[in-house]
């Protein structure tokens, strides 16, 4: 059996609020093999983008224990390395082009040579964007800029690539092509995905399924 | 390039696009307080400098003085001129007279003056806005301007001088008479103290209205202008001690050499006092500039929020988000500093025109250049001084750029994402 690739805990996590603390997540079980694909779905507030932030290492659980390929160390330095992550709203740089935008997350590593700008520019004309690579965000549509996004999420090869409701800005038709690309991207390239959706049709292209019901992810 | 000075630049001066408005305010808000000291420490460090000019012209580089005569001041003026660096001497006797022409009197200091050697040691004729320094003999006097006009008295004017002795004679039931001389010149240094009430004669003249019989009160040395007036001074004070050791001059008290920056001291010291209030003063335009960049790029720090939380989602460490900020207010140090120096030294060599236009605007050219003795607004940018305004801005504009810094780097990346 191959290494996993990510393992949680029983991860839990509570905000306060007011005089009380939510309980978010209640103990969050989740193994991720090399290559897989996984969605999961949950009404909002159910604590969908909390467990994609602490699977992300960007966010610490109040208890519970996560590993990426069986180590504990999810800091910064390695983030940029395991991680891509593709946001609802996209975050692109407006200051940067479409091509700036993609290698920003390779600088995050060093300095930038010529095979870094080039698979820039491979991973541009993958997502359909090579005629538009430099220009800026403002003159991108919003399925432009999340391909650009998902370019630059795949930029540093990571190992696990997580997609927080990549759709929910897009129209039907864009969603589907941004949902094709990613699923594709990451076949091709075995890249381990977590999908965070409320659309059940995308969910079900995953290969493994799961349900964020009360803090529990139910498969 | 490291991401973080990548970011900072691209957010302050982006590629393909207009200048953003927050780097052009905060650039232009340093730069003109950068252009403003560096004109007005310039214009400052100019006046002072020409200040400068005009007391070594006076005094001389060094002055050589005794606590009441100098008895022997041909054999002080040998043991000088062998001192190396010295290009050459002259000796002066001073003292107060009462001078009056067509019964107004006047009180002024009198300075007798080695008519054969003097020009070798101050250029004396640059300073004669009237009548000729050739014309003065044993029977002459050289007025200052303002004494001059304050007398009525010009060129050719005979005047009467009374001195101390007189009044020794009197005590005595002796009488003795007014010297009575023409006025061979006048002259003007642009320094109000001896503009006003400065007589000038021959050291012959000036011995026989003081009763003195070839004494003097001291010498004054012009030295090589690439030597220093204090080191000088010291190598003359040597030499003078080596010479009353070996008998060749005989001991004198308080014989000694001061430069004429010793001689200046108080005077100088309240120019640079001047000076530095002036620096601290307008050292707080740039600090205002630098509150400003500071607001600024608080405002920038909670616009680029979600920035902030996608720099910590693609592996950037709390230390690098905080030298992204950071870096941009030395960026708008750096600029600023720069565009104010450029600003500065434009000015500086357009001043003349811009104060012609302003004086000839406002008629007041010959009120500027009877009050300054300056035709032309003097400049002198000291690389000192330019190196405290380039210091003092980068550094504030760094510390402007801290606190932002620290702030966006203290951001919860969790929260920072979900900024609205």
């Amino acid at each position: 059996m191959s290494e996993l690739l990510l393992s949680a805990r029983a991860l839990r996590k509570a905000y306060p609020s007011g005089d009380r603390r939510i309980e978010v997540l209640r103990g969050v079980d989740l193994d991720m093999a090399d290559g897989e694909s996984i969605s999961i779905r949950g009404e909002s507030g159910s604590g969908k983008s909390t467990l994609l932030h602490l699977l992300a290492g960007l966010d610490r659980p109040d208890s519970g224990h996560l590993a990426w390929e069986g180590s504990a160390d999810t800091g910064a330095s390695r983030r940029a390395r395991f991680v891509g992550m593709v946001f609802q709203a996209f975050y692109l740089i407006p200051e940067l082009d479409a091509r700036q935008n993609v290698l920003m997350a390779r600088r995050m590593l060093g300095p930038l040579d010529g095979a870094a700008r080039e698979r820039a520019d491979q991973l541009l004309a993958k997502v359909g964007l090579a005629e538009r690579s430099h220009h800026l965000p403002s003159q991108l549509s919003g399925g432009e800029r999340q391909r650009v996004a998902v370019a630059r999420a795949l930029m540093n090869s990571p190992r696990v690539l997580l997609a927080d409701e990549p759709t929910g800005n897009l129209d039907e038709r864009t969603g589907d092509a941004v949902i094709e690309l990613l699923l594709g991207l990451c076949a091709d390239t075995r890249t381990g995905l977590i999908l965070v959706t409320h659309n059940a049709g995308y969910a079900a292209r995953a290969s493994r399924r799961f349900l964020l019901h009360l803090g529990v992810l139910q498969g | 390039m490291p991401w973080y000075l990548y970011l900072a630049l691209k957010q302050l001066f982006p590629s393909g696009r207009r200048l953003p408005f927050f780097t052009l305010i905060c650039v232009l808000s340093v730069a003109l307080g950068v252009g403003l000291l560096v004109v007005v420490l310039s214009v400052m460090g100019g006046f002072s400098f020409e200040l400068h000019r005009k007391m070594m012209d006076v005094t001389g580089d060094v002055q050589v003085r005794a606590s009441d005569f100098v008895r022997e001041p041909a054999a002080l003026q040998a043991v000088i001129e062998k001192v190396p660096g010295v290009l050459a001497t002259t000796p002066f006797a001073e003292g107060y007279v009462m001078i009056d022409f067509e019964r107004r009197p006047a009180f002024p200091t009198i300075e007798g003056i080695d008519t054969t050697r003097v020009r070798r040691v101050f250029p004396i004729d640059r300073y004669l806005i009237a009548g000729s320094f050739d014309a003065l003999d044993d029977d002459g006097v050289i007025l200052s301007s303002q004494l001059a006009a304050s007398l009525g008295a010009r060129v050719g004017s005979r005047v009467e001088v009374y001195t101390p002795l007189i009044v020794e004679k009197l005590k005595a039931d002796e009488v003795e008479l007014p010297t009575e001389l023409t006025v061979a010149a006048i002259f003007e240094v642009g320094h109000q103290q001896l503009d006003s009430s400065t007589v000038v004669v021959t050291l012959r003249r000036m011995q026989q209205l003081y009763g003195l019989s070839g004494e003097v009160h001291g010498i004054n040395v012009r030295i090589s202008p690439d030597i220093d007036a204090d080191q000088e001074a010291d190598r003359i004070n040597a030499a003078i001690g080596l010479a009353q050791r070996d008998g060749r001059l005989k001991p004198a008290p308080g014989l000694a050499a001061k430069s004429w920056k010793q001689v200046n001291r108080d005077f100088l010291w309240v120019l640079q006092l001047e000076k530095n209030m002036m620096l601290f003063i307008l050292l707080f335009v740039v600090l205002v500039a630098a509150f400003l960049t500071m607001s600024l790029l608080l405002v920038l720090v909670l616009k680029k929020t979600r920035e902030i939380g996608l720099l910590s989602a693609l592996g950037a460490s709390r230390r690098q988000v905080a030298l992204c900020f950071c870096l941009q207010g030395v960026g708008i140090g750096v600029a600023g500093t720069a565009s104010g120096l450029a600003l500065g030294f434009v000015f500086g060599h357009f001043r003349n025109d811009l104060v012609r236009l302003l004086t000839s605007l406002t008629g007041s050219q010959q009120l500027m250049e009877r009050f300054y003795q300056f035709s032309q607004l003097p400049w002198h940018a000291d690389p000192k001084d330019l190196g405290i305004v380039v210091f003092s801005a980068l550094a504030l504009s760094t510390l402007a750029g801290i606190i932002p810094a620290l702030i966006a780097a203290r951001m919860n990346p969790v929260e920072a994402l979900r900024h609205e």
